[in-house]
């Protein structure tokens, strides 16, 4: 049986805009909560315990980082779930956001 | 306004008539921090920021329509609140005073930012006057709510 000779087809290869990018789905993304001088800190402690199920204890070090240093790193998540998180912190009104983690 | 039990993982609280009012009062201004007012970054170097930032709006946008339902239907409906001799008592389900924590946080937050958002420590003093003095008000009453659920959650 002779060979037939078929032309050699490769797939385009093509970057799918709308797909997630590996660092999207990397935890890259601090979920950071800032200091104001208007949530009470029990407030925030409990929001801490709710959204991120934490114990109370680990909740009041949070917050006081949040009081005393400006600022508290409360999760190292991919962009998703870093955006989940902001939005339900934000939710309860906190001030709340996420940063590309460049360290 | 207190806790005078736990039932069926409910806290009952009693209130006064006038407590009542002022919960109301409170309550009826929600919302009062605007729909832009949260950002998702302060650096906007996250990728598809615009896009992610609009999801985000729209997302606490659904939530706040969902707790003005609840709202409402707590002013609406006299049930919630049970004439006693003394006042009245309020069962409230865990799910129902979180509802009512981001409610009376908002209204919290919302009337700080109306007062200029001061902060004492860096020297930004409130300035009273006769216009700002019900934002101060407001604050400080919805605070007051604010931590009698969350000692009564806490177990105080």
């Amino acid at each position: 049986m002779a060979a037939t000779a078929t032309p050699e087809v490769r797939p385009a290869i093509r970057r799918d805009e709308k797909t997630d990018s590996s660092t999207d789905l990397e935890p890259g993304y601090l979920v950071i909560c800032w200091n104001d001088p208007v949530n009470l800190m029990d407030y925030v402690t409990h929001v801490f315990q709710i959204v991120f199920g934490w114990q109370r204890q680990k909740a009041e070090v949070h917050m006081l980082q949040v009081h005393k240093q400006g600022k508290s790193v409360l999760a190292r998540e991919s962009m998703e779930k870093a955006e989940f998180y902001v939005h339900q912190l934000q939710k309860y009104s906190l001030h709340a956001t996420m940063e590309r983690d460049e360290a | 306004m207190k806790l005078i039990r736990t039932r069926r993982e409910k806290l009952v609280f009693e209130i006064s008539l006038s407590e009542k009012r002022l919960l109301f009062d409170v309550l009826k201004l929600y919302p009062l921090i605007s729909a832009t007012h949260h950002r998702l970054t302060k650096s906007a170097r996250t990728a598809k920021h615009d896009e992610n930032q609009k999801l985000l709006e729209e997302s606490l946008a659904a939530q706040r329509e969902e707790n003005r339902k609840n709202v409402r239907a707590m002013l609406d409906e006299p049930g919630h609140f049970k004439e006693m001799s003394s006042g009245f008592q309020l069962t409230l389900s865990g799910p129902e005073i979180e509802w009512l924590l981001q409610v009376l946080n908002d209204v919290r937050v919302g009337s700080w930012i109306a007062l200029g958002s001061p902060d004492p420590e860096s020297g930004k003093k409130i300035l009273f006057n006769e216009k700002l003095l019900p934002h101060f008000r407001t604050m400080e009453l919805a605070g007051a709510f604010e931590m009698v659920f969350l000692d009564a959650l806490s177990g105080h």
